[in-house]
């Protein structure tokens, strides 16, 4: 495959967690405009794939290069500025706050976070919290979602409490979206608002990484996946060709 | 009517503190318990600098509050980089190993303390004139930390408390956001030091004891953590309480043990009903500061 550069480039990434190794040599690009599936089973290193792409975790060694930029040693916060936007596999959502509130906190660029420019340049601010208050309400409609905005997310049903994750990493306008099982525990019209603006987010341009135990999603979804087990790539490829391979039958599926 | 007075500017110093400590802690869930100390370095520090180098009292006074925010930022920056939870026992070296020092130098006047400090407002209008500027000091800081608390940048620290790595991970800087509270929380304990220092002309250790930190806690808890009027509320009942009792003119060996018991049972009362405080709503439970762990404990199932 030749043509533009990747938006995410992992390099030989290595973690181990004592002697749990959860990431073992690990290469994984994504295109711009991609939806790649990543499975594997429980403690795979799926999850922790995503925490060190998005600098919760630091390697042990390994590069990352978002849009062929070097990130690896940035702190957290300066990655999603990068333009890494995730979700989490158990929501952490802000639990205190209403919809719209989770949705305002979470632009790029959030001026009203430095207090000498909350004091004196309170036009700048105040313009940043109308776009991001436009944005939220625009992305909280294509969830249908939008009459929820002033409920506390607490208040929300499961399934709307995931969408509302999704929402979140949305308002991150970034070129990479990682989605950490979003469909677990959501059934319904969620389901196929789920999968409708990931297709979309994927059309507009971004690289999209889903990892899913829900492999119809993914097939649905993806034309290429990744199966990770012990930390390690074991496959990679179209889904069909995934799911037919001896590998991850054995160990997905097997006793 | 001095007497009034006088407790008058007590009260103003006390909410000063007690708002600035709720920054720091009911808003900020940054659990310092070396409130005191800020104070103590505005207090000594404004005191030294007329001292010794004249320099007038506005200007020692906002000094005060300046050194006490630096210190605050080097505590912080020092041990908020190891773990939230760290600052607890941080802070709590840090107050008593300063409270040695000021207890030991000469330069700090030791364990006697300081008694020189130059008289800035003189004749029969002093306490008033005290009056007016301390009350002024604290609906100052009501207003800024209203201010700070409310919009964009409270929002930012509600969701820090809520969910510190997703929060985080959305392209916020926790730590800065942590050091700033800290850093104004301290720097507005540091001029109410300085306010009480040009007041009473006299400083000593033992205001700044750990007893101290738990009385401005108290104010704290009984008004409502992470209200903007609790510690106002609790400062002036704190303050005001036990003196309206020495109007009872109960002996003195009955009046302390009824004050500790007075004190006592209002903050015990207050803990099983109201344990959002006086000004809380009724039902939620304060909000003290939650540190997720700032390791790596994100996503689990
Ligand atoms: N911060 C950590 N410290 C120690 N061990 C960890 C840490 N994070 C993850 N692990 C371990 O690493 C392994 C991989 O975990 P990870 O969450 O990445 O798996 P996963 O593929 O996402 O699994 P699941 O499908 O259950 O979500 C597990 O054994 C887990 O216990
Ligand atoms: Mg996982």
């Amino acid at each position: 495959m030749s043509g533009p550069a990747p938006i995410l480039k992992v390099d030989k990434l290595c973690k181990a967690f004592g002697g749990i190794v959860v990431a073992d040599n690990v290469d994984v690009t994504i295109d711009r405009g991609e939806i790649l599936g990543l499975i594997g089973p429980n403690g795979a290193g799926k999850t922790s794939l995503f925490n060190l792409v998005s600098g919760v975790l630091k390697p042990d060694s390994g590069a990352i290069y978002l849009d062929g930029a070097l990130v690896t040693g940035d702190p957290l916060y300066r990655r999603a500025r990068s333009g890494v936007a995730r979700t989490w596999q158990n929501m952490m959502l802000f639990k205190t706050m209403s919809v719209m509130e989770n949705l305002l906190i979470a632009p790029r660029d959030y001026p009203g976070e430095k207090i000498g420019r909350l004091l004196l340049m309170t036009g700048r601010v105040r313009a940043a919290e109308q776009a991001a208050k436009a944005r939220a309400l625009g992305i909280l409609d294509r969830l249908e979602l939008g009459r929820a905005a002033d409920a506390n997310v607490t208040d929300l049903p499961f399934g709307h409490q995931k969408l509302i994750g999704l929402a979140r990493a949305l308002m991150n306008d970034g070129s990479l979206l990682l989605l950490d099982e979003p469909m677990a525990g959501v059934e319904g019209a969620a389901y196929e608002t789920m999968q409708r603006v990931v297709r979309e987010e994927a059309a507009s341009g971004r690289a999209v990484c889903v990892v899913e135990h829900n492999v119809s999603f993914i097939k649905d979804l993806c034309t290429r996946a990744v199966f990770m087990a012990q930390g390690r790539i074991l496959e990679t490829g179209s889904v069909d060709d995934l799911l037919k391979s001896k590998v991850l039958t054995d160990l997905y599926f097997g006793v | 009517m001095e007497y009034i007075l006088n407790i008058g500017v007590q009260v103003a110093i006390f909410i000063i503190l007690a708002s600035s400590y709720n920054l720091v802690i009911g808003y900020g869930g940054l659990a310092s318990v070396a409130h005191p100390i800020f104070y103590a370095f505005g207090a000594y520090g404004a005191s030294l600098l007329s001292i010794h180098f004249g320099v007038p009292a506005v200007l020692a006074v906002v000094a005060g509050g300046l050194i006490a925010a630096l210190a605050s930022v080097a505590l912080a920056l020092s041990s908020l980089r190891v773990s939230g939870d760290y600052l607890l026992i941080a802070s709590l070296g840090f107050q008593l190993g300063f409270l040695q020092v000021i207890r030991n130098f000469d330069f700090t006047g030791g364990a006697g303390g300081l008694s020189t400090i130059p008289s800035t407002i003189t004749g029969a209008y002093r306490t008033p004139a005290f009056l007016a500027l301390t009350v002024s000091c604290a609906i100052a800081t009501v207003w800024l930390i209203s201010r700070i608390v409310q919009g964009p940048y409270g929002r930012a620290i509600t969701a820090m408390r809520d969910e510190e790595l997703a929060f985080t991970a959305l392209g916020r800087n926790a730590m800065s956001i942590k050091v700033v509270v800290f850093a104004i929380g301290c720097g507005i304990a540091g001029i109410a030091g300085g306010l009480y220092a040009f007041y009473y002309q006299y400083v000593s250790p033992d205001q700044y004891e750990v007893l101290q930190s738990a009385a401005i806690l108290t104010m704290v808890v009984l008004g409502g953590m992470g209200t903007t009027w609790g510690p106002v509320v609790g400062a002036i009942l704190l303050i005001a309480v036990p003196q309206a009792i020495t109007f009872l003119n109960l002996p003195p060996s009955v009046m302390a043990p009824v004050q500790g018991i007075i004190f006592t049972s209002l903050v015990l009362l207050f803990l099983f009903l109201r344990p959002s405080g006086l000004v809380g709503g009724s039902g939620s439970k304060p909000k003290v500061g939650s540190e997720s762990a700032t390791g790596a404990t994100g996503a689990k199932t």
